[in-house]
């Protein structure tokens, strides 16, 4: 019975109660979908580093990670290799050769590390393959027989192997992809000019383009008027096993983009073989062995495993490795709910005043309640109801809108491309596709219904204060 | 068998400037079955009187006992569970939950009170069609005229069989044939269930039903006459 009253007294003022209710779903849509589109980042950036830039567990000689001397190997890889393999939970595992070195083009170097790998072996571990840019070439797929390299957009960008060309092909395409008669003629005294880097073809298009046109096909543009020459060529430099001075020129097997310029700019990949020709390195000599499991929440579990079973060895989970990894996901479950409580506080004021308002109006009815023998408990259980009702209504409209926007943005995406730079320099997809769990809605669903009660304990208890005799007489 | 027994009650308010004794050595006893109307002019004692032995109001001096039971023993939150169980209330101005149907208003009590809800039906059809608005159970307050809800507020009054019921002032805002309909309602319910009804009223249709006519001033019992 008091449920029902409660409820139906939820809709005796239709309009103060729909603007509670409207300001609680907007407050939880809009907060809902935030935590959703900083999920999905946070979710697409932990993803692309487990799976294309660290994998789960790494083995190395204790000394390696301190200066990368290519004389700190493994000891017996190979057995390391077939230990890891009797242990239930690992899924694959690959070997590889690390150096650190310069990457030289005609016209520019930089120092990366260069990683020998086996394509095939590398594949079972890391899904780096799956992000070669089309046109660019493959992940070492194509037999050979030069030294060859799989390199990131970034480096391509900064060595100058990727250039931006405009011609009367490259305008005809913009067109048929919908770019407006007007904005292709500003292309136009553009034809023939060949950018060899990506900030001169951004200074370009922004003095010839307006702001709004920059905004709506910048990235449509550039993404046309981006080459790659076939078979370009870079010099890799390194110190071989003998710790001289050596370097060969590798041709360019592929380039990579995993929207990360930091590792897209820092690792360069090249073939085992090719490597320890080069070094003079034999096939048992590695120096690291990198492990991906198949449930990661047995990380702690697999690793703590491995170091006990390799005394005298480093052995580090990908938590230990990038321990800001870890501390993103540990640490934004908090951040999402301390998000979601302020949004909630703030609307709590407004469900108080209204229940204050609502205690203020029913003072005689409160009163006559009294008279007829609700007592203290079920009089302050209505009213706590009606306040969680409010709020719960609110809350479910709120968090129903925005798992349909969480749906329907969820399959293509949110593009932030006019940030693109800003997010790939902090290793995020500037391509966000929101995703929450059904935990954090059932968390926030507590959270609402919280409020509505902590929202309801002043008006409550002032209801509580009331003198039955004295409250029948107002009028 | 005597129902409600008041002994020697006073109630003095103390404003920070005068001191006004409302209710001033009252003895009265009332019987089951008795339909007792209270009257006096304003200011008497009449509704002081009724919230004291509603136990909506706790006396400076004296003691009220339902059915035995001392009111001043017991706690606030037992005179509450008290009322629920003994003491119908019928006021002034009906007092309906305007969100609830005239149905849910009648059941309210018995809710509050946990009957079944098998029970609760059979006994709100039974009381609506006793007040005669057995095809308005489903009514909200807002549709129906004033003498209908007080009707509805005397159903629900009787809802849970208390020993007695208190109206203030019940036919205060009605009109002459909403009174006439009530009063014959209420008279035939005191019969038929033999509960204790108890009116305060200036109204002098009330009076002429009533058994037993207690007049008060200056909240002492002036005259107390019962009538056969």
């Amino acid at each position: 019975m008091i449920w029902k009253t409660a409820w139906k007294n939820v809709w005796r003022n239709k309009v103060r109660s729909l603007v509670v209710i409207i300001s609680v779903t907007i407050g939880i849509f809009g907060g809902v979908f935030a935590v959703a589109v900083m999920n999905g980042a946070i979710q697409q950036r932990v993803d692309a580093a487990l799976n294309e830039e660290i994998s789960h567990i790494h083995i190395n000689n204790p000394s390696f990670r301190d200066n990368y001397d290519i004389r700190l190997f493994l000891p017996d890889a190979d057995s390391i290799e077939a230990l890891c393999r009797q242990i239930p939970g690992i899924e694959a595992v690959t070997q590889r050769v690390i150096l650190t070195g310069m990457a030289n083009s005609a016209r520019k170097s930089t120092g990366v590390q260069i990683v020998g790998i086996d394509p095939d072996r590398e594949k079972q571990v890391f899904g780096l393959h799956r992000r070669t840019m089309e046109g660019t070439g493959d992940f070492f797929e194509t037999e050979s027989r030069y030294n060859l390299a799989f390199i990131g957009h970034a480096l391509a960008k900064d060595l100058n192997i990727v250039r931006y060309l405009i011609d009367q092909s490259t305008i005809d395409r913009l067109k048929d992809r919908g770019l407006p008669e007007e904005t292709a003629e500003k292309l136009i005294p553009f034809i023939g000019f060949r950018f060899s880097g990506e900030k001169d073809f951004n200074n370009e298009m922004k003095q010839c383009l307006s702001l709004n046109e920059q905004t709506s096909y910048g990235r449509l543009i550039k993404e046309e008027a981006w080459t790659f020459r076939e078979r370009s060529r870079m010099t890799l430099t390194f110190l071989d096993a003998n710790q001289m001075q050596t370097g060969a020129v590798f041709r360019i097997a592929g380039i990579y983009d995993v929207k990360n310029n930091a590792f897209e700019s820092g690792q360069v990949f090249v073939r085992n073989e090719d490597l320890r020709r080069l070094t003079g390195l034999t096939g048992h000599q590695v120096h690291q062995m990198v492990i991906r499991i198949a449930d990661l929440d047995r990380t702690d579990e697999i690793s703590g495993l491995l170091s006990q079973k390799l005394p005298g060895l480093e052995v580090m989970n990908w938590k230990e490795i990038q321990p800001d990894l870890a501390m993103m996901t540990g640490l934004v479950q908090q951040f999402y709910l301390v998000f979601m409580i302020i949004i909630l506080a703030a609307l709590a004021f407004g469900i108080v005043n209204t229940m204050l308002m609502v205690v203020l109006e029913r003072t005689r009815e409160l009163g006559m309640l009294a008279a007829i023998g609700m007592n203290k408990k079920r009089v302050f259980s209505m009213i706590m109801l009606e306040s969680v009702f409010l709020s719960l209504v609110g809350g479910v409209v709120g968090m129903i809108f925005s798992r349909i926007l969480i749906l329907m943005t969820a399959r293509n995406g949110i593009n932030f491309s006019n940030y693109e730079e800003g997010f790939e320099a902090m290793g995020y997809s500037s391509h966000i596709y929101p995703v929450i769990s059904t935990g954090f809605f059932i968390m926030v669903t507590i959270l609402i219904i919280l409020t509505g009660i902590l929202s309801a304990v002043y008006p409550a208890l002032k209801a509580l204060k009331l003198d039955p005799a004295e409250a029948l007489r107002t009028e | 068998m005597k129902v409600l027994e008041i002994k020697n009650l006073h109630k003095i308010y103390n404003t920070t400037q005068i001191r006004v004794h409302a209710v001033n050595g009252i003895d009265l006893d009332f019987e089951e079955g008795e339909f007792a109307a209270i009257v006096g002019p304003s200011g008497s004692g009449k509704t002081t009187l009724l919230n004291l032995i509603g136990g909506l109001d706790k006396p400076t001096e004296g003691e009220i006992l339902v059915n035995g039971v001392n009111l001043s023993t017991l706690k606030s939150s037992e005179i509450i569970d008290f009322r629920l169980r003994n003491i119908g209330f019928v006021f002034q101005s009906y007092n309906l939950i305007p969100v609830l149907t005239a149905g849910e208003n009648v059941e309210f009590i018995m809710g509050l009170q946990k009957w079944d809800r098998k029970k609760r039906d059979e006994r709100t059809r039974e009381l609506l069609k006793a007040v005669g608005l057995e095809e308005r159970i489903h009514s909200r307050p807002s549709k129906l005229s004033g003498g209908q809800q007080q009707r509805v507020a005397v159903a629900r009054a009787l809802a849970s069989k208390p020993q007695f019921v208190l109206a203030d002032e019940p036919t205060a805002n009605l009109d002459s044939k909403s009174t006439e309909t009530l009063l014959e309602i209420m008279e035939s319910l005191n019969r038929e269930e033999r509960i204790t009804f108890i009116f305060s009223t200036h109204d002098a249709r009330v009076v002429k039903k009533a058994r037993r006519v207690i007049t008060l001033e200056d909240g002492k019992i002036l005259s107390d006459e019962t009538r056969n």
